[in-house]
């Protein structure tokens, strides 16, 4: 997405790499952060994600490449003067201080008065509902206090840019929810540069306006979480966004690239794909873009494999072989259907997406 | 499970049997006292010893046929202990109420007499009490310089570079050496004619060096042997605190922009302080019983007698056994005192805190 001002964006990575001996952590990763912006750092676990986010706050200082913040070069700058705060995932409180003096930290040396750290960390403390625990030590705190004193402590210091790693991983269901909700407000108050790393699909398509992402130590597709939706640049992708993930089946170019032969039959496109026929690819199509309809219009019918009721939805899995497809009903519907039946399905076609079955990416 | 089914069930307490233990202990009590009573006193101590070995030998047996094989496995361990150590306590403990000199063949019970005389007359004698200045100056002395040098150690070595590993084995060899070696080798060092520190003296241009000449010659050399030997000691408990501070808390600390001292105090120092206590208390006890290295190097001449040293000389030169006994008993007394008083406020401390 363009920045719509003229300002430079607030991080951006340029052709970074770094090495841990063997192991190539990050393989030219480049991605920019406008200002003010909730970024989300998207992929599965040992994918570069923290590494990339501690190559930014200068934990770590790349192989290659060049990281710039506010458009300035801060490649070999010193941590200190980067005005970069970061939570880490282990929330990483000094267990001998009170969260008091855990919040106070940042400010020690930075020539702010004690009356003002006082003020502050009060300010803090009551904005995240720590005001009682003051004078504990962390390691008598839950799980979600120790994640609230972790974000304040990172708060304080009012930075510019606040780097999030997998802040929530470490949190039960109901409170990861609370503080999707508590870190959005958060965000819109201070108005600060949030770069989020999650191995989350819902957490980073909720929250982030921008997502990057990641696999292997590289950034395979940045965008809205709707571009990311409507448009995966591959199979991995769009593997990765939306839930339930998508069907992806085997399918054959036919009539020189306007339609699709599967195991469930064949799929006029209604375009024409930049493939010979008789091209191998993957099919892919949303469970959502999937709808039960009258045995005439519809495009295919299949035996129901699986039911999985996930309360007010259901996803049901139909096929006969190991080519399935799954649909997503209302548990009204679901709860008429049985194993076996045979369901006839109308497919949306225009929101067909096809994927090169050599490398994966998508063919438009 | 099957062997525990097929132990035999324990004796009766009145049949007589190897593994009846009840009835050895008995047994043996009664015996000891009459022989105690009875026969004289070089009769008795076999008399009760034989005793202590049968009761020992049925528990072994008692420890073998019900299979108690880890009981088994520690009997030597507890026999070496009790032989070597407890024994000769209990021993020297008894020998304290009495009048006894190793090199004359009388004894006589004269009760708390030792005691008496010791805190009473020997106390006020100069000697007795430059010894006792002596050995406090050289606890503070050693001990500190210990801890100032293994916590400096300590912390070169928890960086990483270059050869650490075989440095850090160097570093540790001195702690391993016989105290004997450490003396001598320090005598030559020392020594006026061929010593290196005399050679070194002389090179820069002064005279032949005597170190032992004064008395703070021979304290600091005492000490700067002891610190050598024993710094690494202090070094090896402090690093195992250092390497034990998670290394994000110095990342977030990076990401918090604090350094220096104020990273020392918060982050590094509460993981090191109960280690730091710890050596400290151990060397400050080994301090206390400081003799080996003064016989060694100066044979507490130039007024460098520590009280362990005036133990040794009292009881094994002088032959005054029970009196030695009787000061040596006093000296664990005031050890466990101060132990007890040391670790009591560390507690208090760390439990405030």
């Amino acid at each position: 997405m363009a920045s719509s001002n003229n300002k430079p964006p607030a991080v951006s990575l340029d052709n970074v790499s770094k090495a841990y001996g063997r192991v190539r952590a990050l393989k030219n990763l480049s991605f920019s952060v406008g200002e003010g912006q909730f970024f989300a750092l998207f992929g599965p676990s040992s994918v570069g994600k923290t590494t990339t986010l501690r190559m930014i706050s200068g934990l770590v200082i790349p192989d290659e490449g060049r990281v710039a913040l506010h458009g300035a070069d801060v490649t070999h700058a010193p941590i200190k003067s980067r005005g970069v705060s970061m939570v880490f995932q282990s929330f990483a409180l000094y267990p001998h201080l009170t969260v008091y003096e855990n919040f106070a930290y940042p400010l020690r040396e930075a020539k702010v008065g004690s009356a003002e750290i006082d003020k502050r960390v009060k300010e803090t403390a009551s904005m995240l509902k720590l005001g009682h625990r003051l004078e504990r030590k962390p390691n008598t705190l839950s799980g979600g206090e120790q994640q609230r004193v972790a974000l304040g402590r990172s708060l304080i210091r009012r930075p510019n840019i606040l780097l999030l790693d997998e802040p929530l991983t470490n949190l039960d269901a109901k409170l990861r929810h609370d503080m999707r909700a508590e870190l959005k407000r958060l965000h819109r108050q201070f108005g600060m540069t949030i770069i989020y790393a999650t191995p989350d699909e819902l957490e980073a398509l909720s929250m982030g306006e921008e997502i990057a992402v990641m696999r292997d130590g590289a950034v395979v597709q940045k965008g809205t979480p709707d571009e990311l939706y409507e448009r995966p640049i591959d199979t991995y992708v769009a593997a990765k966004i939306g839930a339930p993930h998508i069907n992806l089946l085997q399918a054959t170019v036919a009539e020189n690239g306007q339609s699709l032969k599967t195991g469930f039959g064949s799929f006029a496109l209604g375009r024409k794909l930049g493939a010979k026929a008789g091209d191998k690819v993957f099919m892919g199509v949303r469970p959502a873009d999937l709808e039960i309809a009258s045995p005439q219009s519809a495009d295919l019918s299949a035996p129901v494999q699986l039911l999985e009721p996930l309360g007010d939805v259901t996803v049901v899995s139909l096929g006969e072989k190991s080519d399935n497809l799954r649909i997503v009903l209302p548990e009204s519907r679901a709860s008429e259907i049985k194993l076996g039946d045979r369901l006839p399905i109308k497919i949306d076609t225009h929101k067909i997406h096809v994927f090169s079955a050599a490398d994966g990416l998508a063919l438009r | 499970m099957t062997s525990v089914a097929l132990s035999p069930p324990a004796p009766d307490f009145k049949t007589i049997a190897p593994d009846n233990w009840k009835l050895a202990i008995a047994v043996g009590l009664v015996v000891s006292v009459l022989a105690t009573l009875i026969l004289p006193a070089n009769a008795a101590f076999w008399v009760v010893g034989a005793m202590a070995a049968m009761v020992a030998a049925s528990f072994v047996v008692n420890a073998y046929r019900r299979h108690y094989y880890g009981g088994l496995l520690v009997s030597p361990a507890i026999a070496v202990l009790f032989v070597m150590n407890i024994f000769p306590l209990l021993w020297s403990l008894g020998l304290s109420f009495f009048a006894y000199q190793s090199n004359q063949q009388t004894i006589r019970f004269v009760g708390l007499r030792n005691y008496q005389q010791l805190l009473t007359n020997d106390l006020k004698a100069p000697e007795l009490w430059a010894n006792l200045t002596n050995t406090a100056l050289f606890v503070v002395l050693t001990v500190t310089a210990q801890m100032i040098v293994g916590f400096l150690l300590a912390v070169l070595f928890a960086k990483q570079f270059p050869l650490r590993k075989y440095l850090l084995i160097l570093v540790l060899t001195p702690m391993m050496l016989s105290v004997v070696a450490v003396g001598v080798f320090f005598s030559y060092y020392y020594d006026p004619t061929f010593g290196l520190l005399s050679q070194v003296i002389k090179a820069w241009g002064g005279e032949q060096f005597i170190l032992m000449s004064s008395k703070t010659g021979a304290v600091a050399g005492i000490v700067f042997a002891d610190a050598w030997m024993w710094s690494p000691f202090v070094m090896l408990l402090v690093l195992a605190g250092l390497v034990s501070v998670p290394k994000y808390l110095y990342e977030a600390a990076a990401i918090d922009r604090v350094s220096g001292w104020r990273r020392f105090w918060t982050i590094t120092f509460p993981y090191i302080r109960g280690l730091l206590m710890l050596a400290l208390l151990f060397r400050t006890i080994e301090a206390f019983k400081m003799a080996d290295l003064v016989i060694l190097l100066t044979k507490g001449g130039n007024d460098t007698m520590t009280i362990s040293y005036h133990v040794i000389r009292i009881a094994n030169e002088q032959n005054k056994t029970s009196e030695g006994a009787a000061l040596s008993y006093l000296l664990l007394f005031v050890v466990i005192v101060l132990t007890n008083l040391y670790l009591y406020i560390a507690n208090r401390r760390s439990q405030g805190a």
